[in-house]
């Protein structure tokens, strides 16, 4: 992978990661964990059907015409709604080469409008998938495959996914807030 | 306002957000966004969402969280260690053979994982406490860890590869067989240095023995019977029955790369649990969510990209740069060395998948028009990738070692991979004049 950016991102951050406290970050915990579980099941059921597809058709000379759009719902929407328990961990990889070098206070405040501005596309990006979301509902969009399953099916899963990605966000930038006072 | 001031901008724009440390996907969605918001028709912004999932779900993209899954559950297991005594144990009477059996385990479990830092962890966790208590220095057997773990973004499955088909358009199956005989090219250098530099450690033991009497565990010859030989067999056949039995129905034609992924997946799994009892839901957990985090943060980083490609071509700032790259009429080796020096210079601070999707609307028309292989020109910037894992500022792999061998300073770990990056850097020279290293597999094979 050039994966393996998961260890990258599990660096010491350059400003201390507070800790959530609340009714609102229970329950932004207790949901991360309830959508890693089914998100995790997901993957794991995409390579079964997957598999499923090269066994049928070769051993069982079946053709078969839902496994793809199954395997990239199953995949596209663990994708989305994992996002806000990777953001939790703050394991979205970024460009740490400055940060490093800035005052602790000043990268409070880096980080700040970092998180600020991330809220703001996440929050207009979950929206604008809402609007999407209605307009597939309400048109019946689907797919153009010969197995034409609705779209709001996947649809739905990213706007619900942006919008957890938007309140873990939100619940950062609160819980920073409220520290504010600790960081000289 | 011209092209050239937007194009300006937005890459102003870009840095400016990346180097604050907004995360590489909502730093390249926020700005695309942005400008789309400044510079395109309003109903233009109604569709990025839709384009965004559009572009993600597309299935070969999608085989990537699934080539996670499958380098996860190998990776995580006792695989890495066992492949690597195995290895071991056929290769060490060959001078140098500890170093080399490195390097091959490397090789092989990149070809298995398609990861590098997993590689690097895998083998390393073994391969360095083995090689220095067999007095190898620290630097040189952390320096063969890190360099061969490189191989796992150059060895079918690799997921820089994948990428690289989706934004060239070129076929992801000959991409894969191109590069495999550079990936060999790279361990036949890397075992040939170890050697030498084998003989290099050795003769200064030698001496020192001779001068002062004192002894190294590089002099001593390891003594390991048939049986030790055979032991590990069982447990690491199986994974290359699996890294075969992928290659074969992928290109045998029996599943396309995305079911390829599925079923090795599955067959990883399967292989876990049989081998190493690896099945309940608490074993298995910390593989699934290991795997889900980073498929999560790289599929958002691409989604992310290909929208910000978008909005650079629908400004035409990807197709004005590259006109004025074409304009130049640069002679076609130096255009290469530049968008090869850019490539390094990137890869300072980018992730390889960043690096391909943002520049390849902008690095590969002038190429086709200067008549390269797109084919061959993928494999060589995978190689020059793979330099920015080991060498300094960035270098994901120098971490990874950092993790699993605390006690080797840094200083030591960077002299060590140096000669790894020139041997890279050969590499790619002999194939600028040798393509046929790249070619010769895919062209055989898919004719």
């Amino acid at each position: 992978m050039v994966h393996g950016l998961e260890e990258a991102a599990e660096q010491d951050p350059a400003v201390p990661k507070f800790e959530a406290a609340g009714p609102f970050a229970r329950v932004m915990g207790g949901l991360n964990r309830l959508v890693e579980i089914s998100s995790s099941v997901a993957l794991v059921g995409a390579s079964f059907v997957l598999t499923y597809a090269v066994v049928t058709r070769y051993f069982l000379h079946l053709s078969t015409d839902w496994q793809d759009e199954v395997s990239v719902f199953l995949i596209v929407g663990a994708v989305f709604m994992s996002s806000a328990a990777v953001q939790a961990r703050r394991g979205h990889v970024g460009i740490e080469a400055i940060v490093g070098l800035l005052p602790t206070r000043v990268n409070y405040v880096r980080q700040m409008l970092v998180d600020i501005a991330t809220f703001a596309f996440c929050a207009y990006f979950a929206w604008k998938s809402l609007l999407l979301l209605q307009e597939a509902v309400v048109e019946g969009y689907r797919t153009s495959s010969t197995w034409q399953p609705p779209l709001w099916v996947p649809y739905s899963l990213m706007t619900v996914g942006m919008l957890l990605l938007s309140l873990q966000v939100l619940l950062q930038v609160i819980t920073a807030l409220r520290h504010s006072s600790e960081v000289r | 306002m011209s092209v050239l001031s937007i194009g300006l901008l937005y890459g102003a724009a870009t840095l400016l957000v990346m180097f604050a440390g907004m995360p590489i996907a909502f730093a390249l969605g926020f700005v695309a966004t942005l400008f789309m918001m400044l510079f395109m028709p309003e109903a233009s912004v109604d569709t990025i969402t839709q384009n965004v999932y559009e572009e993600m779900a597309s299935i070969t993209l999608l085989s990537i969280p699934l080539f996670i899954l499958k380098g996860a559950a190998i990776g995580r297991s006792r695989a890495g260690q066992d492949l690597y005594g195995a290895l071991h144990a056929w290769l060490h009477r060959i001078p140098g053979g500890l170093g080399i059996a490195n390097v091959f385990a490397c090789g092989l479990f990149a070809a298995m994982a398609g990861s590098s830092p997993a590689t690097c962890s895998a083998i390393g966790s073994a391969g360095i406490p083995e090689m220095r208590k067999h007095g190898y220095s620290g630097g040189f057997a952390s320096g063969l860890i890190a360099s061969g773990g490189t191989l796992g973004i150059l060895l079918p499955p690799s997921i820089t590869m994948i990428l690289y088909a989706v934004a060239a358009e070129q076929s992801l199956g000959r991409l894969f067989l191109a590069a495999i005989g550079p990936a060999l090219f790279l361990v036949l250098l890397f075992a040939g240095y170890s050697m030498w530099r084998f003989r290099h450690e050795f003769n200064i033991a030698k001496e020192r023995l001779k001068t002062t009497g004192a002894t190294s565990p590089i002099l001593q010859v390891d003594e390991l019977s048939a049986r030790d030989k055979f032991a590990l067999l069982p447990r690491v056949l199986p994974f290359v029955l699996l890294l075969t039995g992928v290659m074969v129905a992928l290109y045998g034609g029996y599943a396309t790369p995305s079911e390829t992924a599925g079923l090795g997946a599955v067959l990883a799994l399967g292989l876990i649990a049989t081998i190493y009892g690896v099945w309940k839901p608490i074993e298995l957990s910390p593989i699934l969510i290991s795997t889900l985090r980073e498929s999560t943060m790289l599929m958002l980083i691409i989604g992310m990209s290909l929208l910000y490609s978008y909005v650079m071509s629908y400004l035409h700032i990807s197709q004005s740069a590259a006109e004025w790259i074409v304009s130049l009429q640069l002679s076609r080796w130096i255009l290469l060395t530049m968008i090869l020096v850019m490539v390094v210079v990137l890869g300072f601070f980018l992730p390889p998948v960043s690096i391909i999707l943002m520049t390849a609307p902008i690095i590969l028309p002038p190429l086709r028009a200067a008549n390269f292989d797109l084919i061959w020109f993928g494999v060589i910037m995978t190689i020059v990738m793979e330099m920015g894992l080991i060498h300094p500022p960035v270098g994901l792999n120098l971490f990874v070692i950092k993790n699993i061998a605390p006690d080797i300073p840094l200083r030591d770990v960077v002299w060590g991979v140096l000669p790894f990056v020139a041997l890279m850097i050969m590499a790619v020279i002999i194939m600028c004049f040798v393509p046929e290293i790249a070619t010769w597999f895919p062209d055989h094979v898919m004719s």
